[in-house]
């Protein structure tokens, strides 16, 4: 009888202590979940300060941020083709002033020469604020003073070709830098080649 | 009949009375052979009783051995070759041994001596004939010891004087373009290539230096202002001004002989022309009328004619127009690319540009158009000849193996001699005329 009160006793204190334990761990969780609850009550209860969206509100700022970004998408397909626009134009202006070739001891204009200066002509009546300096060039071979006249007679030849397709000649300035100022400084047939030509420096207002 | 006697012994006093007093050609300048003159030169004496500090005695011959060099008259024999015993020879005629001279093959002697006082020179120097075995001349000279080469160039024109019959160039200054980089700039430099100078500074392209005939004055063509312009330069001053800046070319080319007048190229009509202007008129008259290019006109001697390149063939050929412009006739035959014409100032030949077998070379021609010679051989190309007052040498422009130079040879082609190299490129040679300073 006694010891049954014994063994009572002791389950007793364990089950207390158990109880005591479990409570406690209890109120910890208690405790924290409590914690999270009030911060999130706290943001609701923020949330809610503020007036509530609409779902035509949502929807409204969706579209516009889709317009925006269709707005950007055309913005750069304009850009690039403005880029584009612009070196094919630069390439239109090269091609139409590239420099004119010519073979030893002569001025006249070859047909690839009279190619060029027509697109030349074509593009100064197209624009027309565009003035133009003809260089006259030689190879390196020959007198000083006889490549001066040479340059200027291969200039000057260039410059009729465009008066007579209707160029205003007050557009066209000429100069000969005769042997004195060659494109490539060599001293091969094809430095030379390079060097007899008529160079256009082209001004656009 | 009385007359005519006269007149024919008056004819002969007067040649007579003029002819050289040696009589003794030494050196035949228009031989067309090469061979050298062959010239000894002692060691110069110590005539004084100061000690020799600046080693004269081996710096005047080695000075004036150098200085008769450059003139390629002469082969100088090395003192290592010689036989005479300085300490028992003197420098009088009586004191020297003229065996010793001929036994090494020397025609002729130099022998001098000098005395140094602080900064006070005096020197001596002797020219003898070792065959005849006699003094030719003696000059003596007294100045600073700054002096000394003044009086080493006096004494070698005085040399040329007595072997030659003239004086030399020791005196004269040759112009030239030289290139750097995208510019280029008027220079000139002594005969034996000493004292570069710069002439302009408009930092553009300066081009086709031409000196008046007193060499006060100087004209060329520059970019200065955007266009090829005429500039006239005092060369004392050194101030420039324009004097033609037509549209299109304006290119300097030669003075008369009497300086009153420039030829110059305009293309202000269009086309290359020839004009003349007389600096007392100031006004250009045109002298070719031709739509072809004419250009690089240069005067005769004697200011009656004028040689200049002209296009109307079909190729660059050389012609020659009286100086009024008339009788305009063709002087090249050969070569398809005949340019830059100089004529001789002792008249008779035409040194020119012309290209041969794809390279460009110096050619001269008889003023009336035959005997035509190649004056070089070498390189890739030979540029801008222009002719020494005394018709003995010509300067040019040289590339070879891709090497610019300022060369200078004899009148026959022989004894090439590099003046100055390095420039990015040398262009437009003119040789000044005589200052008469030796």
């Amino acid at each position: 009888m006694k010891r049954n009160l014994v063994v009572f006793g002791f389950i007793v204190v364990i089950l207390g202590l158990g109880l005591i334990l479990t409570v406690g761990c209890a109120k910890k969780v208690v405790k924290e979940t409590a914690e999270e609850k009030t911060a999130t009550v706290q943001k609701e209860a923020a949330a809610a300060a503020q007036p509530a969206e609409t779902e035509e509100q949502r929807l409204a700022r969706e579209n516009a941020m889709k317009e925006a970004a269709l707005r950007e998408e055309q913005e750069r397909e304009r850009a690039l083709a403005a880029q584009k626009e612009k070196e094919a134009a630069a390439a239109a202006m090269a091609e139409a002033f590239a420099d004119l070739r010519f073979d030893f001891d002569k001025f006249d204009l070859k047909p690839e020469a009279r190619e060029t200066l027509k697109k030349a002509a074509a593009y100064m009546t197209a624009n027309k604020d565009v003035t133009v300096v003809i260089e006259g060039n030689c190879d390196e071979r020959g007198t000083v003073e006889y490549n001066l006249a040479l340059g200027e007679k291969r200039a000057l030849g260039a410059m009729k070709f465009l008066v007579d397709l209707g160029v205003d000649k007050g557009r066209i300035k000429t100069i000969s830098y005769g042997k004195e100022r060659p494109l490539d400084p060599g001293h091969t047939e094809d430095a030379w080649a390079k060097n007899r030509r008529d160079h256009f420096v082209v001004t656009e207002k | 009949m009385t007359k005519k006697i006269v007149f024919v012994i008056a004819f002969f006093l007067v040649f007579g009375v003029t002819a050289p007093s040696h009589g003794r050609v030494y050196i035949d300048i228009d031989s067309p052979t090469i061979q050298k003159f062959p010239l000894a030169i002692a060691d110069f004496k110590n005539l004084g009783k100061n000690p020799d500090k600046d080693k004269l005695g081996t710096w005047f011959p080695d000075a004036l051995g150098k200085a008769l060099q450059v003139t390629g008259f002469f082969t100088i024999i090395q003192r290592n070759a010689f036989l005479e015993d300085p300490n028992q020879a003197g420098i009088t005629t009586d004191s020297i041994r003229f065996s010793d001279w001929t036994g090494i093959g020397a025609e002729s002697l130099i022998k001098g001596g000098f005395q140094v006082n602080g900064k006070e020179l005096v020197a001596e120097f002797r020219l003898f004939d070792v065959i005849q075995g006699k003094l030719i001349s003696g000059k003596k000279y007294t100045g600073k010891v700054s002096d000394r080469k003044d009086m080493v160039l006096k004494f070698a024109s005085e040399v040329l004087l007595q072997l030659t019959g003239e004086k030399g160039v020791f005196d004269t200054r040759i112009a030239f373009a030289g290139k750097k980089g995208q510019i280029s700039e008027i220079y000139a430099i002594n005969f034996d290539g000493s004292e570069l100078t710069r002439i302009t500074n408009f930092r553009s392209l300066t081009l086709l230096p031409r000196w008046s005939p007193d060499s006060r004055e100087i004209t060329f063509t520059s970019y200065r202002d955007g266009n090829p312009d005429l500039f006239i330069m005092d060369m004392s001053s050194g101030r420039a001004r324009k004097i033609s800046g037509f549209s299109g070319l304006n290119l300097a080319a030669p003075w008369s002989p009497d300086g009153t007048k420039i030829l110059m190229t305009l293309s202000k009509d269009g086309h290359q022309e020839i004009y003349v202007m007389d600096f007392r008129e100031g006004k250009a008259r045109r002298l070719t009328h031709n739509y072809s290019i004419n250009i690089s006109p240069t005067w005769s001697p004697d200011g009656k004619r004028i040689a200049f390149v002209s296009d109307r063939a079909g190729s660059p050929q050389i012609y020659v127009m009286d100086a009024d412009g008339d009788n305009q006739r063709r002087l090249t035959y050969q070569g398809n690319y005949n340019t830059s014409p100089s004529w001789s100032p002792k008249g008779k030949r035409i040194a020119f540009e012309g290209m041969v077998n794809g390279s460009f070379q110096i050619l001269s021609i008889d003023e009336d158009g035959g005997n035509l010679a190649q004056l070089t051989t070498e390189g890739g190309r030979n540029e801008s000849p222009s002719w020494s007052p005394d018709g003995r040498y010509i300067a040019f422009a040289s590339i070879k193996n891709g090497r610019n130079r300022l060369c200078v040879m004899n009148a026959n082609g022989s004894n090439v001699r590099i003046l100055h190299e390095g420039m990015g490129g040398y262009a437009n040679t003119s040789w000044s005329s005589r200052s008469n300073l030796y």
